[in-house]
């Protein structure tokens, strides 16, 4: 038996080996170290090889030996797995419990980057808002003509079950996650949109813990923005949408149990708020209001921040043999009763389709012009853009429309001869459930990698950040997200579900 | 015509249920030729309830029971005042009509896709083709055409499908009730490009002739989106719907229109429904007073 | 406190109460085997009929000898029973209310998780078995260090203490019953060194040796042993002290929401059977025990366990 390793021992030399590592100078030496792929932005050094300004502080890290960047990493894994920092890989087998694989080196972004991000982010998240409550309500903008109803009504996020539902503040979604990826021109572009139930951010907030572990001289001398306030944001922007109805609210989270991919998370942000970590058998809905089953009786919820897709949720109305929800949840959502977030329904906002007409709904909504652009995208269920798209699948991603986490995405350009023979005999027979997007070059970011052989190595790797933004009376922005790193070369998924691993994200406060 | 009906479903249980949920679909929907007088809805042991309208405009009231019982009694009584059914007037051919089809398939999405009990197979399709639309045939006369033309292609046989069944059953075998008839002309109305909708609701008999055919307890049609309105048929009898056909919900198909649906917690597997259906027809001029409390 | 949270961290308590006792019981009895030598292969046997799983045994395994025994009581997952599963079963109850318990406590459950995942024949055999035991003693001071010194004493804090003391107090009336009942000496072996090694293993199974003889010097009397482990009120391996510390923490946790926010004490929850043995142990005497048949006597207690484990259930995790 090993005793555990305590982390903290590891950081002070950690960060003197990172200390005796730093020298003078933007570059490195190239010939032992890192080398910028060319054709690719990378997020660190300029084509020329120059660090840019903002990741000065962490060019020591890049310096460091291989072997005490491999202990860094390890200390930070074993840490994360005897934490249960984990998540739960479906394939067939119950409780398999993984870590999200780690890189030491932090991902960057500057204050001036950041400030049209989370501009563009909170612009966007208001316009899908808007468009969850005018689709449940008025639907004006069918009316108009500006998304066709049937690509609405035939979604399968679409939940005719909620229609003409009102919720408190018209915020459908509290909480949105939002992919973003840095094509090779250095633009910030929006991939998908994660309005359900996104997840990751317990990440961010642990990678954070990490850092400021192994590197912490390096951290605090960098200005960077702190992350910690996120679970009270989370619990403000909840009980702000429960003060509507309600004196004093109850807030729990509801989360289909520890066998989810996601429950670390959940324990993660229940206990950060301090508020219940609630699974269905825990609920019962009486006289059309939730309350759950406490040693002392039934005490009233709320407000409930769920975890849980639609189809679960209540029996009565969704899926019927769904044990993980609580039956008549729909009707106490009718009665006025309690409050869900994010609201049954938001996934029409996310769905691949509906991605394609987003900028059109921000000037719609909004009567702005979109801070952020989206990836071209075309829709299949047009028989002449399908018929272009088919003619060159191989040169195309495609993607589901109703489905997330990387699951279905073929990317035409890596895909067999097999793989689109396959595809495309499911776009003729469901077009409508296919779109399809140019690929877009990731950008790259230094990485640790250490291979399947063992061979370590700093080298470039394709990373996305998924920002977290949240809706009560005010929108609030974590400053950065979590960026994900995909961990085989090449590869542009970078979900978890997907082998991705993941970095520190640092948003530099004003004055670096 | 004036209506006063009594619906009385009454479910037992093998062993106490309890937290039992329910979506109720058994308020009339009112329409110009329709009008629901008074309605009421009583439960044993006593529900909580609350009312709403569905996406399709029905009234549904969700009623929860949360101490353990052994039975479940829902008994919905409506007094209806129902005028006859509308004429068939218009003649706008199919050519015309299907002019404005790019319109239709927006507005009328729902009800002109393929949906749960109503999928477009190819053994509908083939069946479509025997008895599609021609273009110079009006629209209203090409829709009594199929229904009576449906009704003579298969026979009425209780027990030939359950609740759950889809056209599939209907076709394979060759009988059905009166949910599969609708179901299977409302399948071949869509692929004509005519929008069509679900009709669960009460056939009342007639005073002389005993009970009609599907007065069991409920009875099913369809309406069809015609250049002048929706207009109703009942498959069952190959025809028009008559001022004897009282409507409660429309929706897509069944799935969308059970009277009762719900769940409820029990050691016990089993239920048994039994349903009473009474329909009487009421002197027009009988005050309602005596219902005391109308809608809730 | 929601119900299912509080039947987490009471059987969380249980399994690592069981857990703890089963690799003192083993420890216990290896010694035996250490100290005895000329000792037969198979002689750790007993302990089978000590936790009641001879026939579970059976179906797994041909041969009963040290191998195969210490392999089924420690890491064999198909033994729901073995260490290893025990302590799998405190993590997943520790997860699930994960969000009850300090980090500190979950980090130490989980550490030791994952390596009873590892633990192997070869594992605990090359790391010689009383290594092995005194490192995993070290784990549980330190998970009831930590029980103690990170958790506040609120609700959580009495449903893991129900659980530990109820699951104390039915191992206890075990590993008497099962001494007295399978391994009551021969008359020709009374007095004799081995039955003398066999009660102080027992003794030791429950690290009661050392009270033991501060109470009663170094003699070892049946009637003692029995007194000692059934009625001393201050050693807390006993009894008596068990279900008083039970009795104790059930006095905090009773109460009734006020409204929608507020808890009002009030002494509404039901468990006769913990008033009934909490009465049974503070009149009892080892001589009228004895008297009346141990064995009997011992399985009225394990009734009574099982029916407060049954009571507090009721009245705590399931319903409303």
């Amino acid at each position: 038996m090993h005793s555990q390793i305590d982390v903290e021992s590891y950081a002070p030399a950690t960060a003197a080996s990172v200390r005796n590592a730093s020298a003078t100078g933007t570059k490195l030496p190239f010939s032992q170290a890192y080398l910028p792929p060319p054709g690719l932005y990378d997020e660190m050094f300029t084509s020329t090889g120059e660090v840019r300004p903002h990741y000065a502080p962490i060019l020591p890290l890049l310096r460091m030996r291989h072997d005490e960047l491999d202990e860094m990493r390890i200390t930070a894994e074993r840490s994360l797995l005897h934490q249960g920092v984990t998540f739960n890989v479906y394939n067939g087998h119950a409780g398999i419990e993984r870590i999200f694989p780690f890189d030491v080196i932090p991902r960057i972004i500057d204050y001036q980057t950041w400030s049209r991000l989370e501009a563009g982010l909170i612009q966007r998240v208001k316009a899908l808002n808007a468009f969850v409550a005018d689709v449940y309500g008025q639907g004006n903008i069918l009316k108009d003509g500006l998304i066709p109803r049937d690509l609405i009504l035939e979604s399968a996020q679409y939940r005719r079950a909620v229609v003409g539902l009102k919720v408190p503040l018209d915020i459908f979604i509290t909480i949105a996650g939002i992919d973003l990826v840095r094509g090779d021109d250095g633009n910030f572009r929006v991939l998908e949109d994660n309005v359900r139930t996104p997840s990751g951010v317990s990440y961010a907030l642990e990678n954070r813990a990490i850092t400021a572990q192994l590197i912490p001289e390096v951290l605090r001398a960098s200005g960077v923005r702190p992350i910690e306030s996120y679970p009270a944001d989370l619990l403000a922007c909840l009980t702000e949408l429960g003060s509507e109805r309600f004196s004093d609210p109850t807030v729990a989270l509801l989360t289909p149990g520890p066998f989810n991919s996601a429950f670390f998370e959940h324990v993660f942000l229940s206990q950060q708020m301090g508020i219940e970590l609630v699974e269905g058998q825990d609920l019962v809905c009486k006289d059309h209001k939730l309350w759950m089953k406490t040693v002392h009786g039934l005490r009233r919820v709320h407000v409930l921040y769920r975890r849980i897709d639609d189809d679960f949720l209540d029996p009565v109305v969704f899926r019927a043999d769904s044990l993980l929800g609580v039956a008549g949840l729909t009707a106490a959502l009718r009665a006025g009763n309690v409050i869900v977030a994010n609201a049954i329904g938001t996934g029409i906002a996310d769905d691949k389709a509906v991605y394609a007409y987003t900028p059109d709904m921000i000037r719609y909504y909004l009567g702005e012009q979109p801070i952020l652009p989206i990836v071209d995208t075309f829709l299949l269920r047009h028989r002449e853009v399908r018929e272009k798209v088919l003619r060159d699948l191989d040169q195309y991603v495609i993607k589901p429309t109703d489905a997330s986490g990387g699951y279905g995405v073929v990317i035409g350009p890596h895909a067999t001869e097999r793989q689109l023979a396959e595809l495309r005999s499911h776009i003729e027979r469901e077009p409508h459930r296919y779109i399809a997007q140019l690929p877009v070059k990731l950008s790259v970011h230094p990485t640790f990698v250490s291979g399947a052989d063992g061979k370590l190595s700093l080298t470039h790797r394709h990373i996305d950040l998924r920002p977290f933004v949240l809706f009560g009376q005010r929108p609030r922005v974590l400053a950065g997200g979590l960026t994900r790193v995909a961990m085989r070369e090449g590869v542009l998924i970078v979900n978890s579900s997907q082998g991705g691993g993941s970095k520190d994200t640092w948003v530099l406060g004003p004055s670096c | 015509m004036r209506y006063r009906i009594r619906h009385v479903t009454r479910f037992t249980y093998e062993m106490p249920a309890s937290q039992s949920h329910n979506e109720l679909r058994l308020q009339p929907r009112d329409s110009l030729r329709q009008r629901t007088l008074a309605f009421r809805l009583d439960i044993t042991p006593p529900a909580a309830v609350i009312s709403y309208r569905d996406a399709f405009g029905n009234m549904v009231h969700a009623a929860s029971v949360h101490p353990p019982h052994t039975e479940l009694m829902v008994c919905a009584e409506s007094l209806i005042q129902r005028e006859a059914p509308r004429e068939l007037l218009n003649k706008e051919r199919f050519a015309r009509f299907l002019c404005d089809d790019q319109r239709r398939s927006q507005e009328n999405y729902d009800f002109l896709s393929p949906s749960r009990y109503i999928p477009f197979t190819d053994q509908l399709k083939k069946f479509f083709w025997l008895i599609r639309p021609r273009m110079n045939e009006p629209v209203a006369d090409y829709s009594q055409r199929v229904v009576a033309w449906v009704r003579d292609q298969f026979a009425y046989e209780p027990g030939s499908t359950d609740v759950h069944s889809d056209v599939t059953q209907v076709l394979t075998t060759g009988a059905g009730v009166c949910q599969d008839f609708a179901h299977l002309t409302i399948g071949v109305f869509r692929l004509a490009g005519v929008p069509a909708r679900y009709v669960s609701g009460y056939l009342a008999p007639k005073i002389d002739s005993g009970r009609p055919l599907g007065s069991q307890a409920s009875h099913a049609w369809l309406e069809v989106l015609l250049p002048d309105g929706w207009f109703g048929f009942d498959p069952t009898h190959g025809a028009r719907v008559t001022e004897r056909h009282i409507r409660l919900a429309v929706g897509r198909d069944y799935a969308d229109v059970p009277p009762i649906r719900g769940v409820y917690q029990s050691a016990g597997k089993h239920q048994t429904m039994g349903v009473a259906l009474e329909i009487s027809e009421e002197p027009a001029d009988q005050s309602v007073q005596d219902y005391g409390a109308t809608q809730q | 406190m929601l119900r299912r949270i509080a039947g987490n961290l009471f059987w969380l308590a249980r399994y690592l109460e069981r857990a703890e006792w089963r690799a003192r019981l083993v420890d216990a009895n290896y010694r035996l085997l250490v100290e005895n030598p000329g000792s037969r292969k198979d002689e750790l046997w007993p302990l089978l009929t000590v936790t009641g799983e001879w026939e579970l045994f059976c179906e797994d395994y041909d041969t009963a000898d040290e191998r195969s025994i210490l392999a089924f009581l420690t890491f064999d997952r198909r033994n729901r029973s073995s260490i290893a599963s025990c302590l799998e079963y405190a993590r997943a109850n520790c997860r699930a209310a994960r969000n009850r318990i300090s980090s500190e406590l979950w980090l130490e459950i989980n550490t030791l998780h994952l390596e009873a995942r590892r633990w192997n024949s070869d594992l605990l055999l090359s790391h010689g078995l009383m290594a092995f035991f005194a490192e995993l003693r070290q784990h549980f001071y330190r998970i009831s260090g930590l029980i103690e010194n990170t958790l506040p004493r609120d609700l959580g804090y009495d449903f893991l203490s129900l659980g530990k003391w109820l699951e104390a107090a039915e191992n206890v009336t075990r590993l008497l019953d099962t001494r007295y009942h399978f391994l009551l000496p021969h008359p020709r072996d009374i007095g004799s060194p081995l039955d003398f090694a066999q009660w102080t293993a027992l003794l030791r199974s429950a690290s009661a040796l050392e009270s033991y003889r501060n109470t009663y010097g170094n003699q070892i009397a049946i009637e003692r042993v029995v007194e000692f482990m059934l009625f001393n009120p201050t050693f807390p391996r006993a009894a008596r002290f068990c279900i008083d510390h039970l009795q104790s923490a059930l006095k905090r946790t009773p109460g009734a929401w006020n409204g929608e926010t507020e808890i009002i004490k009030s002494a509404a929850v039901d468990v006769p059977a913990a008033d009934n043995l909490f009465n049974k142990l503070r009149s009892g005497t080892a001589a009228a025990a004895i008297a009346g048949g141990l064995h009997e006597y011992l399985l009225e207690i394990q009734n009574d366990c099982a029916a407060i484990g049954d009571q507090i259930s009721a009245a705590f995790f399931t319903g409303e």
